[in-house]
């Protein structure tokens, strides 16, 4: 890909983000930054990768984390500044990739380069896409649901200025329950075609 | 009674508020200072004097808060003015002495003198630790110690995390030798009135015996750790410790002006010198000698520490004038009957136990009128409940990774450099050091004043 792309996907639990974020990456073959980023990190840094899923966006345990002058014992928050810096170094080197979560769209704010999508969805069609997808009953899923929510929202909103899912924050908010991830994917590729051309006249 | 619920809601939520870091600490205590004097001194007690004498302005004015002159230190109550201007001296002279490349270059020079080998490394820098942690507060000591570590391990190929902790560990004991190594022994010697070589001869003694058993163990711990990887790097690639020196002129300055510190806390029972003027003198003296820099350093100095420190004070002065300390020092009283072992292991241990999840100065500045009210009631001499209490607070905190200071900053450092110490890697080691230290410290006591 010529041009650089970066899209910075938020997502709900169960809207399909994750699933749409991967297509896009295929599309234009450029990578998908999940639970990667944190082999690739792991694999550069030599770090333990285990310690960097276990603490991967989730919001600091205040009552148990410190922080004396600037300086935090939080693993939460340095897996995450690690991760940050992780994605500015590849912002700045120019790279396109599509990347889920880990406050991207907040992170690499002002990038010319960067599209921020929030992808959202009715209870009722998150819910049964997590039942297909894990195989869990409708309770089990609604639960999973609202606890995985929290922890990205509260993830988010520790590091990020903005809200999260606030439609303020991103280029765009689509429902997927309204156009499927399918539909989501024809929106985003099209914005990504308008920024192209926008990019291309200027 | 109401001025007693009152004053306890008000220091549970400073401390609920300086846990939860909603707001900074600062502002917590300073609130809390200000709601313990409108609402406790003012309305409740309407006592003027009470709110004049927790402020403790008068004491600038007294020559016993400057000169000594052969007698012990004034007993300070309320805020403690000495307190406060020592830890801000030392912060200017700290931060000169930083900015000339004093730290690194001992950190180099020791390496270099080990010839660059992790395991005399782990024990050389475990013990410049303790030694610098004695005169210099604990974050400035792990935050060039544990940083100059990683540099070496990933030159050496050794993992800096058992260095880290052990520097962290023995930092912490550092702070327990001397009265201006760990912010409870300034509070506990200005409070009660006790010397730099009171606390040598008490908690220093017990210090430095606990400092042999830790290498020790640190050194059982992790030697099989730091041998299993280590090469050899190419000898030039090596930091040599004349490049951490930006300008020799500052350097020597700093190293003059540290010996002298040094020189004046030893001696201070002495000279009369009080440790509010060791303070003020060692600033005055880094802010002259420093030239243009000196706006620089005032600049740096932690005032959200001070401010927090004044805060605090008011509130355990509410604390201790509407008498809630009193009774919690009959409770202990009671608890431990007549038996003087059994109060000083209850102490200890609590002191320890608390410090390891919360904060050691609020815990400490907080636990001296109690200790004064015990030595008062009981007879027992007020002398080794103070080291008893200083040992428990300073050490307690090496337990967990929230407990103190150096912990915090030590863990930071390692992270942002890769290398993540969680609450289970930490408690490992420094858990059972810690039990083992308390433990040392109470059968020393024992044996010692009993």
């Amino acid at each position: 890909m010529e041009k650089q792309i970066i899209i910075a996907l938020g997502r709900e639990f169960g809207s399909g983000g994750h699933e749409a974020g991967e297509i896009l990456a295929k599309k234009y073959d450029i990578p998908f930054l999940d639970h990667v980023l944190l082999q690739k990190i792991a694999e550069e840094k030599n770090i333990d990768l285990e310690i960097l899923e276990r603490y991967d966006e989730k919001p600091k345990n205040k009552l148990f984390s410190r922080t004396v002058a600037g300086y935090s014992s939080a693993l939460e928050e340095h897996v995450a500044n690690i991760q940050f810096d992780y994605i500015h170094k590849l912002a700045d080197e120019g790279k396109s990739f599509v990347i889920v979560g880990r406050c991207a769209e907040y992170v690499l704010q002002g990038n010319p380069a960067l599209l921020s999508v929030f992808v959202l969805g009715n209870k009722e069609t998150k819910c049964a896409r997590i039942m297909r997808k894990y195989n869990l009953t409708e309770d089990e899923a609604y639960r999973m649901m609202k606890r995985k929510d929290a922890t990205r929202k509260n993830y988010h909103n520790y590091y990020c200025d903005g809200k999260w899912g606030d439609s303020r924050n991103y280029d765009l908010c689509i429902n997927s329950s309204n156009f499927g991830v399918e539909g989501v994917v024809g929106i985003i590729d099209d914005l990504i075609k308008r920024r192209m051309e926008s990019v291309g006249d200027q | 009674m109401i001025a007693q619920i009152m004053a306890v809601t008000i220091f549970v939520v400073m401390f609920a508020l300086i846990v939860s870091e909603k707001i900074e600490r600062q502002w917590a205590s300073l609130g809390c200072g200000a709601l313990m004097i409108v609402v406790v001194f003012g309305i409740c007690m309407r006592s003027g004097t009470a709110i004049w004498e927790t402020l403790n302005f008068r004491e600038f004015a007294t020559v016993q808060f400057w000169y000594a002159g052969g007698m012990s230190e004034s007993v300070s109550t309320g805020v403690n003015w000495a307190t406060i201007l020592f830890i801000a001296g030392m912060m200017i002279m700290v931060e000169g002495m930083g900015k000339s490349g004093f730290f690194r270059w001992l950190c180099l020079r020791i390496a270099k003198a080990v010839k660059y080998k992790a395991v005399p490394i782990l024990i050389s820098f475990m013990i410049i630790s303790f030694v610098l942690a004695m005169f210099i507060d604990s974050i400035t000591v792990i935050l060039f110690l544990a940083a100059v570590t990683v540099e070496l391990a990933e030159l050496l190929k050794f993992s800096p995390i058992p260095v880290i902790l052990a520097e962290v560990f023995c930092a912490n004991l550092g702070g327990s030798a001397t009265m201006c190594g760990d912010p409870p022994n300034i509070i506990i010697g200005t409070s009660l009135g006790y010397s730099f070589g009171d606390f040598i001869t008490n908690t220093g003694l017990i210090a430095l015996i606990s400092l042999m058993v830790v290498v020790c163990y640190f050194y059982l711990c992790f030697r099989k750790k730091l041998v299993q990887n280590t090469c050899e790097a190419d000898a030039t690639s090596y930091p040599e410790p004349g490049s951490a020196i930006k300008s020799k002129r500052e350097f020597g300055t700093s190293c003059i002006i540290f010996g002298l510190a040094v020189l004046l806390l030893v001696t201070h029972a002495m000279t009369g010198l009080t440790v509010a003027t060791i303070g003020t003198g060692i600033a005055l003296i880094t802010l002259l000698t420093s030239g243009k820099d000196a706006g620089t350093l005032i600049r740096k100095i932690d005032y959200k520490t001070l401010l927090f420190f004044i805060g605090l004070f008011i509130v355990v002065g509410g604390l201790e004038k509407t008498g809630i300390l009193e009774l919690i020092a009959s409770v202990i009283e009671e608890i431990s009957g007549d038996d003087p072992r059994l109060m000083v292991a209850i102490i200890l241990w609590i002191s320890a136990l608390a410090s390891a999840f919360v904060d050691n100065i609020p815990f400490a500045a907080t636990m001296i009128p109690v200790i004064k009210s015990l030595a008062a009631a009981t007879g027992l001499d007020l002398s080794i409940l103070a080291w008893t209490l200083a040992m428990g607070t300073d050490i307690g905190g090496s337990a967990t990774p929230i407990g103190a200071s150096a912990n915090v900053v030590g863990i930071s450092i390692a992270s942002q450099n890769g290398h993540m110490i969680g609450w289970g890697k930490y408690c490992k080691y420094l858990a059972p050091a810690t039990i083992l230290v308390i433990t040392i410290s109470m059968i020393g006591i024992y044996i010692r004043y009993f």
